[in-house]
């Protein structure tokens, strides 16, 4: 288990983060998410002791972060520091040496990893002929040569393909059910959403707000209804909840969408009006977001 | 440590950039300026100029390692694999040295080769082998000193190469490696003997005709070797500043 408490970091006279505690339990995928220089990159950092003066504690299964935690702890930059003029194999045996891993267990966990990261065919290539998706791998394969039981990840996604982050996705479940804890960093909802059970929400230095997927999207997203047919009008609409136009029909927040469907389905048949398309809305992790941070764009941070 | 080391090694073995301006480039100048100075000349006069301009352009040619230096650490720093390393068990210091040592092997091993064209094309003379093969530790300790330094300090490669130019360029023309020292002018020479370029070129040539007394051999070390502290001096208090900018 990971705990931070009170931690803060200072860069001249400004806070990169403010007294931020959160706790990440043993073998759970724990998603980080805020906006551009909400201080996720400088928060794993810390986690990953890339920065070692801070104010408060990081305690990893109660031990303070050191030498022999960096052990167990796989990092993943949100840039791709691999080394792209040697071969994949060659850039997983360099940090595999860095562990102190070497001979015939280094050439095992080497292969390993490649097989993970589905470039086995590839290991013998100079990184510089791979494609975004595969350095992303690759990336994150160097972070797996330890065998971490923590791995940190900051936004592992960006800038590739869909096959390649559906590929990224499934390793991290893996890992997870495999036993091993994730922090996962991303300004991408639809993936913190889909991999993470816990979240926290972080903005201009500070945890804003941290909860399970379900109880955040209860908490804060407004359910909503969005329907669409021949002759409805905003008149009748209206009275079901706050209507907004929506490309060919309309959407109606309202507190009880169940309700309101069964109400709109009864007194269309009523009126003679023909539905082609009525759908509740699932409430989004980027409503959360909207709604905690706001929608200002944030060139400032 | 190793790590760092055969990886850095590794890079710099399958750039063909390096290659050129190490050897190819080097070899160049070499043929060309004694086939231009020694034409026309009799044997003796050959041997005498060739004996001066085949040193002189290794010893010019070995501060370019520099550049090498300064993309190398630039590029670690803005790329990320400073930090990711720092996430790492190896210690600042082990990444520091383990960056360094490769560049003085490379340079040792760009001077030994030049020396050997320069024997089997040119027939120069080795009269002192060990001398000149401490010499060119020596050199190689200094040159990857100020590079060492150069790196850290460097904000961009630009940066980086025009101070390794004005180093390189400035430090041969008034080293006396374009032009025979006695030639230059009085002014010139006596700043010259403030450059590493004169002492290590001097000692050369002495060294190559069996000349090098054991005085001027231990001023040449002793030059060398401050010029090389004081750029792993400069070098170490600047390398937490390096790593803070790599980490932020």
């Amino acid at each position: 288990m990971l705990t931070a408490k009170n931690v803060s970091k200072q860069y001249d006279k400004s806070y990169a983060l403010k007294d931020v505690s959160l706790t990440i339990p043993r073998g759970s995928c724990f998603g980080l998410v805020g906006p551009n220089g909400a201080g996720k990159s400088t928060l794993i950092k810390l986690i990953a002791r890339v920065i070692e003066n801070f104010e408060g504690t990081i305690t990893y299964n109660d031990m303070p972060l050191n030498k022999d935690t960096k052990r167990k702890i796989g990092y993943v930059p949100q840039d791709i520091c691999v080394e792209q003029s040697v071969t994949a194999r060659q850039n997983l045996m360099f940090f595999g040496k860095l562990y102190n891993i070497t001979g015939k267990e280094l050439h095992e966990q080497v292969d390993k990893i490649l097989s993970y990261v589905g470039l086995s065919d590839k290991g013998n290539d100079r990184v510089h002929t791979f494609s975004g998706g595969m350095k992303r791998r690759l990336n994150i394969g160097c972070a797996l040569m330890n065998n971490p039981e923590l791995l940190i990840m900051d936004e592992p996604t960006v800038g590739i393909d869909p096959q390649s982050r559906k590929y990224i996705f499934q390793m991290v479940e893996q890992l997870t059910q495999s036993g091993h804890t994730c922090l996962y960093a991303s300004h991408y909802m639809e993936e913190v959403e889909y991999l993470c059970e816990d979240i926290a929400f972080i903005d201009r230095g500070e945890i804003i707000e941290t909860g399970t997927v379900n109880t955040l999207l209860r908490t804060y997203s407004i359910p909503s209804i969005y329907i669409q047919g021949d002759n409805i009008s905003e008149t009748f609409l209206e009275c079901y909840g706050e209507l907004t136009k929506k490309k060919d029909g309309f959407e109606i927040i309202t507190t009880n969408p169940l309700e309101t469907m069964e109400h709109i389905i009864q007194n269309c048949r009523k009126k003679g009006i023909s539905l082609s398309h009525l759908e509740l809305m699932q409430p989004r992790l980027e409503d959360v977001f909207f709604s905690l941070t706001g929608n200002q764009l944030r060139d400032d941070s | 440590m190793q790590a760092v080391m055969h990886l850095e090694i590794r890079k710099n073995v399958q750039d063909r950039g390096l290659l050129f301006w190490m050897l190819i480039l080097p070899i160049i100048f070499t043929v060309l300026f004694i086939s231009v100075f020694t034409s026309g000349m009799d044997k003796e006069v050959q041997q005498q100029v060739t004996t001066s301009i085949v040193p002189g352009y290794i010893v010019m040619f070995v501060f370019f390692i520099m550049i090498t230096m300064v993309n190398s650490f630039i590029k670690d720093r803005n790329h990320g694999m400073a930090a990711r390393i720092a996430s790492t068990p190896l210690s600042p210091m082990s990444y520091l040295i383990g960056k360094w040592v490769p560049y003085v092997f490379i340079v040792c091993v760009q001077m030994i080769v030049l020396f050997i064209f320069g024997k089997i094309v040119y027939d120069i003379p080795l009269e002192q082998p060990i001398v000149i093969i401490v010499l060119t530790l020596f050199l190689a300790l200094a040159v990857t000193g100020i590079g060492l330094a150069l790196a850290l300090f460097s904000h961009t490669d630009n940066m980086g190469i025009a101070i390794t130019q004005v180093i390189a360029l400035g430090g041969a023309m008034l080293g006396g490696l374009w032009i025979p020292f006695d030639q230059l002018p009085q002014l010139l020479q006596s700043i010259s003997r403030f450059t590493p370029q004169y002492w290590a070129h001097q000692a050369f040539q002495e060294a190559m005709n069996g000349t090098l007394t054991v005085t001027v051999f231990s001023q040449t070390i002793g030059v060398l070797s401050i010029v090389g502290v004081i750029g792993f001096i400069a070098a170490f208090f600047q390398f937490p500043r390096f790593l803070r900018r790599a980490k932020s």
